[in-house]
Order: structure tokens, then sequence, then C-alpha cells
């Protein structure tokens, strides 16, 4: 136990107790992640081969896992953010360095991810890639008589209040795409500026910014809206179970790409369970979860092929290295965090 | 001549639970947001600092004028709203309704809903007011429409019938207790005196009844004021409130240092509402009691 921690301790005294009893028990894993990512069909089988408890907790958004780690209090021992997401985090000083001779798939794992600049850092590795996908575009199939191609199609004035975006920073990519500007990571102040004017043109297509998967699906299926960003793979699925027929596209101006990856948090207790977690989500138990559950494709194509079909092997471009490319891969805003969130701020307060 | 020791000890320990609550949990928190909103972002987090520059963007940047002046616009008009409903709703209560049961019935009715989660709530306006909603089916039967129309949700209308239907309780339940003590007598004297029922309203019972409607719009202005539900579910691309921006500074652009200085601008805006409204009850009473 740390001085600090005793100190705060010391003040709250009861909190504490309780705090630090649990902090005790060997073999408890909170994990900071996303929905889906803990499913009870994974969760269950590693709680009965490693006796260790696992407990999730689920964020909304990639940017709740800063703040939640900032409130301290050393509650969670591993968080599962993306890749915009993750070099912060380890600047922050919040997750801890990875021994990768501990994880014994970490060669067959796709090389553009163990080698990504986010989570590495003087060449000391913080994450292990769990999952990917392409942020694509979907549309209501019996709604368009011409398949959209273009990005151009949510600005379509026969669109009128049938639009929807991701309430997030990432509209500022979209509509920056659409001026042309491709380094939509590094965008000027100028470049900012006219994402905002064209997000502002916008506004009369829009129906609602979404804010969470549930409610694009909701928004999809009660007939508010026709075409948006999308979580690739995870909401068309959840529509096509609905019965509402949408199909995602890459648009001519292309696509952001995604990747999580799970991290151990600075100081956990449960470094042992961590590990084995950490193992578990990169092999082929792990890995179909994931899949299963959520529709996302796999960094681990070696694990892959145990569990897919080849038509899902190549339908989820786990064949591609191309496609993989192509996508414009999430990336760490680092200081122009702040200039993009209220850039997209002041959008919505006009 | 103090009082015996026995005496100020029971005082303390009655008084000091809620003394050290509020010190605890209202006090210290407001001194750490104080603290914070002159501390510095810096990635990436944000550093201590002694500097004005948060306070000073949120008066140079328009956005942040903006969204007050929307959310004090959406605030004004639940507050109006629910006065306008609420207060025929008490007078009919408390001057019309003879069985005491059935007055306590539509009382409960009215208080009853704030048992039930408010998310509940929020999210029931989505399903009557949506395109293939409650609201639309119904004027699509009678013939007023012909097809479905989406006017009614997504947007700072939608957000308004929300928060008048959350927060009426809060207006109810005040202007039914002034209303209540307001003797009877003096309504039958004015009638005795040959006022008319209009008149006698305007002059003796509105006037007696002033200081539950600003209790209740002191508290259904503030209760929106704060809100940031009802634009994430009822609200359109224009329902940014400044609770919304303020959970954004703290969440998204981790810049508690501004979002600090932004609840304090928001504490300040608050707090001089209700200090002006309790002038406006003080006067009431002064004048009219």
């Amino acid at each position: 136990m740390t001085k600090k921690r005793f100190l705060g301790c010391a003040g709250i005294a009861s909190i504490c107790v309780a705090t630090l009893a649990s902090a005790s028990t060997a073999g408890e894993l909170n994990i900071l992640t996303w929905e889906g990512y803990a499913d009870p069909s994974v969760i269950e089988p590693f709680e009965a081969a490693t006796g260790c408890k696992v407990s999730a907790t689920y964020v909304g958004s990639n940017d709740d896992f800063a703040p939640k780690l900032a409130a301290g209090g050393g509650v969670f021992d591993i968080v599962t953010p993306s890749i915009d997401t993750t070099f912060s985090l380890i600047e922050a000083g919040f997750v801890q360095e990875i021994d990768i001779s501990r994880i014994s798939a970490w060669g067959d794992l796709y090389k553009q991810f163990t080698t990504a600049d986010g989570i590495q850092k003087d060449g000391k590795i913080y994450g292990v890639p769990y999952a990917w996908g392409a942020i694509p575009f979907m549309y209501r199939k019996d709604k368009f008589d011409t398949p959209p191609t273009s990005i151009a199609a949510l600005w379509d004035p026969a669109l009128k209040g049938r639009v929807s975006l991701w309430d997030d920073k990432s509209a500022l990519y979209v509509a920056a795409r659409l001026n042309g500007d491709m380094n939509i990571y590094s965008l000027s102040d100028e470049q900012i500026a006219a994402a905002q004017v064209k997000l502002i043109e916008q506004r009369p297509n829009i129906r609602k910014y979404w804010s969470t998967a549930g409610e694009l699906v909701d928004l999809f299926k009660s007939d508010e809206v026709w075409i948006s960003n999308t979580w690739g793979g995870y909401q068309s699925a959840l529509l096509a179970d609905e019965g509402v027929e949408v199909v995602e596209f890459i648009p001519e101006e292309g696509a952001e790409g995604w990747m999580d990856s799970n991290m151990i948090v600075t100081g956990t207790p449960n470094e042992e369970c961590a590990y084995q977690f950490l193992n578990m989500a990169v092999s082929a138990e792990g890995q179909g979860g994931v899949f299963r559950v959520n529709g996302y494709s796999s960094t681990n194509p070696v694990a892959a092929k145990e569990f897919m079909t080849p038509e899902e092997f190549s339908a989820l471009h786990q064949d591609d290295p191309d496609y993989l490319n192509s996508l414009l891969l999430w990336e760490n805003l680092a200081d122009r965090l702040p200039v993009y969130t209220n850039a997209w701020n002041s959008v919505k307060s006009q | 001549m103090s009082a015996p020791l026995s005496v100020r000890l029971k005082r303390a320990a009655v008084l000091s639970p809620p003394l050290l609550w509020t010190f605890v949990f209202m006090f210290i928190p407001y001194a750490i947001l104080f603290v914070y909103s002159f501390w510095v972002q810096k990635y990436p987090t944000f550093q201590p600092a002694f500097q004005f520059g948060n306070y000073l963007q949120i008066a140079t940047d328009p956005q942040y004028l903006r969204v007050l002046l929307r959310t004090l616009k959406i605030a004004l008009f639940v507050s109006l709203g629910s006065a306008l409903i609420a207060y025929p709703y008490a007078y009919f209560l408390v001057f019309k309704v003879r069985r005491p049961g059935f007055r306590l019935a539509l009382y409960m009715a009215v208080v009853a809903p704030l048992w039930v989660s408010y998310l509940l709530r929020a999210y029931t306006w989505k399903i009557i007011l949506g395109t293939t909603g409650i609201l639309n089916s119904f004027l699509m039967s009678i013939g007023v429409l012909s097809e479905p129309s989406s006017v009614f949700l997504y947007n700072q209308t939608a957000m308004i019938i929300t928060l008048i239907y959350v927060f009426i309780p809060f207006m109810v339940m005040p202007i039914y207790a002034v209303l209540e003590k307001i003797p009877k007598s003096l309504i039958e004297a004015s009638s005795d005196l040959g006022v008319g029922r209009f008149r006698t309203f305007l002059m003796v019972t509105l006037p007696l009844s002033i200081p539950g409607i600003v209790a209740g719009f002191t508290m259904t202005f503030t209760l929106t004021f704060g809100d940031f539900i009802a634009p994430i579910l009822v609200g359109g691309p224009d329902g940014l409130m400044i609770a919304n921006v303020i959970a954004s500074q703290f969440g998204a652009a981790l810049n508690w240092p501004l979002g600090s200085a932004l609840a304090l601008v928001m504490l300040m805006i608050v707090l001089t509402i209700i200090t002006i409204s309790d002038r406006f009850e003080r006067l009431g009473q002064g004048k009219f009691a």
C-alpha cells in the first residue's frame, strides 16, 4: 500500500476498509470496456478455467476512459480503449507496460496493429490489439432507388430530416473528407472551420445526432432516419434481427477505421489474472466471442480461421490487407483534442 | 446566560449531521470546483495553475453565450408553461373539488409520477411524439394528417413539453399549498362587498398565491436549467444545453478546468435567480399578508 493511498484512506475510513478488503482478494478483475466485450459466453468459461472473477463496467464512448481513470481509486484492472485514445492513456501514466513475452499469440496478430504508434511509447508496448472494424455508412435499402456512394448523400436536400450522424468529434472527420481534407486527424484551424460550416449547412437534414448504438438502431427502426454513419457490422446486425433491411457502404471519400486494445491499468494488484485475461482475449475463444456477439473483425487471423467459415473470413476482410490499409485508422489527437471537441460543441450550439 | 451543557450537547447532536453533510458534500466539492476553474488544460490531462483563461474563453467564444441563452429560454418556457397548467389545476383542486378524498386522489395523480424514474418518463415522450408514435397514429386515424409528421419530436418544443411534464409536480405542490392556506372568509368578504368573481380572483386570490407561484417558478426553472437528459432523449440537433456542454468538458474534452469554470458560471446564474425570486416572495408576503 502506498503512502498516498493510506492517507486518503485515513480520511474516509469506512469506504476504504471495503476497498482495501476487495483489493486484497486475489483474482478479481474489474474491466472497463464496451458492451459486448464481456459477454457471459466468454467470461463464464474464463472464470471457470482460471478462478479469476470478472466484473465489467461499460463505457458509452472512448471519452469515458480517461475521466474514469483520472478520478483515481484503483478501481479498474483492464481497459479496452480504441486506437485514438490509447496513446493519451499511456502519456497520462494510466496504463502500464505489457510484457509481450507473456502474450503467447502476440506473433499471430496483424503486424499493422502490433506495430501501431498508438499502443507504444519509447519502444515499449502498452496494449494488446483485440478487435477492429470500419466506420462505414448505412442506409435503409427500401428508401434509396440508387445506392448512395458518397458522403455527399448526407447533404442531399432530398433527405431533409432523414439523416443522422454520431454525436462525436468524428462528425468533423466526415465533413472534412467531404471538403477534400483527407488529413482528418491533423486538421488545421481553417480546415476545422470549413468542416464546421459544412456541418451547419447540413443541419436541416439532421433528424438527431445519435449517441449510443441502441439509439441509432431505434432511429432506423422507427423510421426517423434513413442514412447515417455506423459502427460497422454491429448496428446493421441488430437492425437485421429487427427485420429492418440496411446496407453498409464505404463511401468514395473513404472510411475511418478503429481498433480496440486491452490495456493493463497502472499498479493493478491483479496482474496475474490480467495477463490470463489478455491471453484469453486474443485466443480463438476470446476472438470467437467478439465475432459472434459483435460481428467485429478479428485481430488474430490465425485464430479467426478456427471459428470463421471461409466466407465469413473474407466478408470480414481478414484476408485483405489492402482493405485494412485503406481505412483511415483513428489517431490520437493529443493537444488538438480540445480544439476538435469545442468545434463540435460549437456546431451543436448553433 | 448560556443554556446548560446537556441542552447544548443535544443541540449540537441535532445540528451537526446536517451541517457536516452540507460541509462535506456541498462546500468542499464547490471549493474544489472553484480551485479547478483556475487550472489549465495541458495534454494529456490538466495541471494546477492560477489563471483566468477558462473564464476568458467562456466570455469570448460565442458558443457558450449561445448555449446559455438557449438554456435560459427553454427554462423560461418550461416554467411559464408549467405555471399556466399548474395554476388552474391547483385552483380547481382547492376551490372546486368538494370531496376531500377525490381532491387527494387528483393531487396524488400529479405527485405520483415523481416516484417513477425520470428517464422512463422522458423516454415515454419519445414513444408519444415519434414519427411512428402514438400522436401521429391518432392524428392519422382521425384524418388530420394523411402521412406521419416528423415535427413533434427531436426539437426544442419536444424538450419543453417533456420537461414541463417531468417538472410540473414542483409547480403544482407549492401553488396548491398556498391556495389551500387562503382563508375562505377573505373570498366571502370580497363577494359580500359586491365584487365579482373575476375581480375577487385578481385582487385577492392571485396576489395571495404569488409566493407559491414564485416558489414553483424557481424550482422548475433551476431544475430545467441544469437538465441534460431531455436534450439527449428528445432534443434535436439544436438541443444542446449548458449542462451538456459541462458534461462534455468533464468527459470528451477532458478539460475539467473549463468544465469547472462553466459549472461555477451556471451556479452564479442559478443563485442570482434564487436571490431574485426570494426578494419577490418576501415582497409578496410583506405587501399582502
